[in-house]
């Protein structure tokens, strides 16, 4: 019983598997993204909104 | 089996060897334990198609740090090159891929003598690099980064050497297009030109594609070799 | 298609869209959005007073920007919205900047000049917070609004991020905004090529080609015709085959209306049959704009070529030919 192996090293063989194209690949597609705007923290935003609100009061234990 | 389960293997044992050269560059000799062509993992058709892939960059430890290659790992090298001979239709990248073997492969078995001594193919020509805009220069020299070395001389490294700023131009084409294995490719030729504008930051870059791209043994491999360029001499 | 062509296309757009400049009465409102109105505006006349700059009086082009200018001059009722702007928002700097657009293509407003001049003497409107780039771009427009600049241009530029020579792989997006607008500035608008220190020229020659080949790769057309601008205002212009490149692949992108989109994503959303026109004019009256910007400076080159800066660098072009790429500075 062959291997998985076995059968692979067989196909190399027998196709002589095209490395042609391993050897000369052509380009990946180019991957863009830029840096997003965050605002500086705690910089007010639009004109009445306010960034940074106080934190919520917690409820108190016990 | 499926075409595409074999080349995934295939893919797999190049990323692997490619490991293997990474662990012997950085170490300053050879991985012999584990080692991906001696240890059995893959079968021998497929160590050998991923010697021919990974190219003459199989033996840059032989060749860069001037110690002896492991023979197990030497006679795959000589069979891929053996198996693997470029085709009368092949692309130019191919056979100067498979010239770069046997160059390396004479090298390394007359290291006394040099490569001169048993001068066999003749060198491929190279005027498809200087037809090439700087985009296409820049990627072929990428994937014929294993004729990146101190003191190689052929026709694809004085294409390069006429051209520094292209290549330059082409490294930060990569960089921006995140393609860290031409980056590092382009890279390794760049710490060998002379004319590279200084604004550039090369040393910068090299780090920087090790951050982004470095997990990719292929890439480590590339930034290995640069890092190791300056201070070697050819076999 | 030439580059004249794209130039021509492009105007016929704004020329056809020019009410989509007009200041409407949000212009002048607390609430109002200034990107939408004085911006726009401000930009038109730029442009336009650029090109009746660098063409002669008998082009086409020339006559269509003299029309615009005067169409953009009656949008601010001849200068008086300037003066009333200042009342309202005494210390903006982007009424000074859209007047300077006006000014530099002889518009003026004497009363305007005198008003702006008081508040450029504080030391409030010296130390406006703003990004190095702009404060670049206050600098000029107070040059052109007959008042003293308020800091030495050197100075302004070494804050910017070309003035500091980056790493050229680190260009992204924002970069190259700030980057194309240093030029702008420092060339009065491809005016005075001169106006590029030769250390900031030679960079530019070195790292415009990828610069430009990845943002056209990424279809973001609206800096790549930025891009060109910039190129065509250096000293001493790239290798002639980076800018046939990227002016045959930005024309692949122009419409048959004429309009640039900004980008690829108004392409991707006007999909392929999307009429005779395809864009709202956010999408493209600034990509549209600036392709009309860029190729008036491409094409008016050669007639200026017996300027002296390009007269004595004419030891060069043979290298730039010698193969296809390597036009780097010596």
């Amino acid at each position: 019983m062959p291997s998985k192996d076995k059968v692979l090293e067989e196909v190399i063989h027998t196709e002589n598997i095209d490395i042609d194209a391993v050897l000369d690949p052509a380009e990946p597609d180019g991957v863009f993204r830029d840096s997003r705007e965050c605002a500086a923290l705690a910089l007010q935003a639009g004109g009445t909104q306010l960034l940074l609100s106080p934190p919520t009061p917690r409820p108190k234990k016990g | 089996m499926e075409q595409s389960s074999t080349s995934a293997l295939l893919q797999g044992t190049v990323l692997d060897l490619a490991s293997d050269v990474v662990s012997a560059l950085r170490s300053g000799d050879h991985v012999r334990a584990g080692s991906t062509l001696t240890g059995g993992g893959a079968g021998e058709g497929v160590a050998r198609a991923a010697v021919r892939v990974l190219g003459a960059d199989a033996l840059l430890p032989s060749v860069l740090l001037r110690v002896p290659p492991d023979p197990g790992q030497l006679a795959v090298f000589k069979d891929a090159v053996a198996a693997h001979p470029p085709r009368d239709d092949a692309a130019p990248a191919v056979v100067w891929s498979h010239w770069a073997m046997a160059r390396t492969l004479r090298r390394v078995e007359h290291p006394l003598t040099g490569p001169d001594a048993a001068e066999p193919a003749a060198e491929p020509g190279a005027a498809w690099l200087d037809e090439a805009g700087w985009q296409t220069l820049t990627h072929q020299l990428a994937v014929l980064a294993p004729l990146a070395l101190p003191g190689e001389e052929c026709a694809v490294t004085r294409a390069a050497r006429r051209r520094p700023v292209d290549v330059a131009r082409g490294f930060v084409r990569a960089v921006r297009r995140r393609d860290w294995q031409q980056a590092a490719g382009a890279g390794r030729w760049l710490t060998l030109l002379d004319g590279v504008p200084d604004t550039l930051g090369l040393a910068a870059g090299l780090d920087f594609v090790r951050l982004m791209g470095g997990s990719d043994p292929r890439v480590a491999l590339q930034l290995e070799a640069a890092r190791l360029m300056p201070a070697a001499v050819l076999l | 298609m030439s580059v004249a062509g794209v130039g021509e296309a492009a105007l016929d757009w704004v020329w056809a869209h020019r009410d989509g400049f007009a200041l409407g009465d949000d212009a002048l409102a607390a609430d109002g959005q200034v990107n939408r109105t004085w911006k726009p505006l401000g930009e038109l006349t730029r442009v336009c007073a650029s090109v009746s700059l660098c063409t002669p009086p008998t082009d086409a082009l020339h006559a269509r920007a003299s029309d615009l200018l005067d169409f953009a001059w009656q949008q601010t009722h001849r200068g008086e919205l300037f003066g009333l702007m200042q009342s309202l928002e005494p210390f903006a700097t982007y009424p000074l900047e859209v007047y300077a657009a006006f000014a530099s293509a002889g518009f003026r407003h004497p009363g305007y000049e005198a008003s702006a001049a008081v508040v450029a003497r504080t030391r409030g409107w010296r130390l406006t917070e703003q990004y190095p780039t702009r404060r670049l771009g206050v600098l000029e427009a107070e040059r052109h609004s007959g008042i003293q600049p308020h800091a030495p241009v050197p100075q302004a530029l070494e804050g910017t991020w070309l003035g500091g020579l980056p790493e050229p792989w680190t260009f992204e997006r924002s970069a190259g905004y700030a980057l194309t607008h240093v030029v702008f500035h420092l060339t009065d608008w491809g005016r005075a090529p001169r106006g590029v220190p030769s250390g900031l020229a030679d960079y530019l020659l070195h790292w415009l080609p990828p610069w430009l080949d990845t943002c056209l790769d990424a279809r973001m057309w609206d800096l790549s015709c930025e891009l060109l601008a910039v190129a065509a205002s250096l000293p001493r212009p790239p290798e002639p085959s980076v800018l046939d490149d990227a002016w045959r692949r930005l024309a692949t992108a122009q419409d048959s209306s004429g309009a640039v989109p900004e980008e690829g994503s108004a392409q991707d959303a006007a999909g392929p049959d999307a009429g005779p026109d395809p864009y709202a004019f956010t999408d493209c009256y600034h990509s549209t704009l600036m392709a009309v910007f860029a190729a008036s400076l491409t094409t008016a080159r050669p007639r200026h070529a017996d300027r002296a800066e390009h007269a004595e660098h004419t030891e060069h072009a043979d290298d730039a030919a010698q193969h296809a790429g390597q036009g780097a500075p010596g």
